[in-house]
């Protein structure tokens, strides 16, 4: 049941600076643009505190096709949040050609070479996603790394991590943390409601009778299926057992 | 500056109309120039909500394709100054409109109307898209049902997408007793999933149903009622007035009550 954790917006800070990285249109699969543009929406405000304002950013738009007005509306958005458009880099004639004309400086690629695609073949994990929002019904949120939420996980919200997931909250939707198969990650939140939990393969149900109080727990993967633990115990009895 | 606010929900049936029509009326009580847009192309209600319908000549479809002028389509309100209503086409559908056409027609509006109230149709399809498209504040209606809070979660979530920063909301048709009983959900646990600011909380009654039937907005009677009196707050509110949580819970906290309550726990 490996999921493809790849196919969202991602906003990346290297050591060139902030990078708005959009997926490239294979795998984005069915999404739509304005699918895209919601996620991207989200992603802006969600974790707007984690740069310097006023910022620039390089808008690493792949084999995306932007026309003069989609590239507007990115700008618009990013500057609401402090940021400005820096530098273009794209693998698509017309959206370089979009670009210019709309006065950014811009880089075309070749359509083969794309730089945030290279790297990331191995299943080595990105940097954590922090963000600060409400996951609510409907939204799905990727990435191919650990996710920490500082906020709810709502019910009909969906998170998929190729790594860990935290919940610094209620965790009551859908939680699927190591969805590239690896076993060995965890989903810990303040309040575990969950309607399911997926770690790689396994899934579970919250049990039928909700328990009377909630602690911070932790869910990890034994030979019988997902387990969930108290959080302040876990490091006890999990982590120090097995080393 | 102009307030445009649209009513909307996700889920039908939840009382977007009533709550738009009463609203409306309430607003334009205290003194304000409303006006109310029906975007419920194809489905429209608020008319007869308000009991104009007999009074309806053109409509929104007329003035975007330019068979009338803006204050034609326009019906005023004789019972209450300052209330008019752009009736939605019954004859088409969602599509017939535009975003753009929207966003126009409500920009010539707000020239004029010192708050825009958008009743938005049910689902997330372009009906809705259209009703969002001008607004600067939303007023979420759910009832306290889950089917009905799942969906308002998904709307608050489009409507943050949208970058609608002031979203409040109602909790319509609770019912006191059963809350108590703890048969239905309770106004905390609806706020405890959505995490938006609450405005007004509007008691279950039947009058509503009657007043409706009869497009007599509650809002408007002599002697309101309480879920008059919880509307006029929810107007106040709006205005920027601190007013108090009618306490619905009190009539229903007896004795007996107590003791059920502590059994169960």
């Amino acid at each position: 049941m490996a999921m493809d954790c790849q196919s969202q917006v991602r906003l990346k800070q290297t050591e060139e600076g902030l990078q708005l990285i959009l997926p490239s249109v294979e795998d984005m699969s069915d999404a739509s643009w304005s699918d895209l543009w919601q996620q991207f929406k989200h992603r802006c405000h969600g974790s707007d505190r984690f740069w310097q304002v006023p910022g620039t950013v390089h808008l690493m738009a792949g084999d995306q096709l932007l026309d003069g007005l989609k590239l507007q509306a990115i700008a618009d958005v990013l500057n609401d949040v402090g940021l400005r458009i820096s530098r273009v880099y794209t693998s698509r004639r017309q959206t370089a050609v979009a670009a210019a004309t709309a006065g950014y400086c811009v880089e075309q690629q070749s359509a083969t070479y794309s730089l945030h695609q290279t790297p990331e073949l191995s299943q080595e994990l990105t940097e954590p996603l922090y963000l600060q929002m409400t996951v609510r019904s409907g939204v799905e949120i990727r990435h191919p790394g650990t996710i920490v939420i500082l906020g709810d996980l709502n019910p009909g919200g969906t998170v998929i991590a190729a790594g860990d997931i935290f919940i610094w909250g209620r965790l009551r939707g859908v939680a699927h943390a190591g969805a590239d198969g690896n076993r060995s990650c965890r989903i810990m939140a303040l309040k575990m409601e969950p309607t399911q939990l997926r770690i790689a393969d396994a899934v579970a149900r919250a049990p039928e009778t909700p328990p009377i109080e909630f602690y911070p727990e932790v869910a990890y993967v034994t030979p019988q299926g997902i387990r969930i633990a108290r959080a302040a115990d876990f490091a006890k009895t999990q982590l120090l057992l097995n080393s | 500056m102009s307030r445009i606010i649209v009513i909307t929900s996700g889920k039908g049936g939840v009382g977007k109309t009533t709550v738009t029509a009463n609203l409306g009326a309430a607003i334009a009580k205290l003194g304000r120039q409303v006006a109310l847009i029906d975007a419920d192309f194809g489905l429209r209600n608020l008319d007869l909500l308000l009991g104009l319908e007999n009074r309806v000549v053109y409509t929104a479809i007329e003035v975007f394709a330019g068979q009338c002028r803006l204050e034609q389509a326009l019906v005023k309100d004789k019972r209450q100054e300052g209330l008019v209503l752009l009736p939605a086409a019954q004859s088409r559908n969602k599509e017939a409109v535009s975003p753009e056409q929207m966003k126009k027609l409500i920009a010539v509006l707000s020239q004029k109307y010192e708050y825009i109230l958008v009743d938005s149709p049910a689902g997330i399809e372009m009906g809705f898209r259209n009703a969002i498209i001008a607004a600067s504040e939303a007023l979420i209606v759910t009832t306290p049902e889950i089917a009905a809070v799942r969906d308002a979660d998904r709307v608050v979530g489009l409507l943050e997408a949208q970058g609608i920063k002031r979203i409040f909301l109602i909790v319509n048709r609770l019912k006191p007793a059963m809350v108590q009983a703890d048969q239905m959900m309770s106004v905390q646990d609806v706020q405890e999933i959505l995490a938006i600011p609450l405005i007004g909380v509007i008691p279950d009654d039947e009058r509503v149903i009657v007043s409706s039937n009869r497009g007599e907005p509650l809002a408007l009677a002599e002697n309101l009622t309480l879920p008059g009196i919880a509307i006029h707050n929810i107007a106040r509110r709006l205005e920027g007035d601190k007013v108090p949580f009618l306490d619905l819970m009190a009539e229903h906290d007896t004795l007996i009550n107590r003791i059920r309550r502590m059994f169960r726990s």
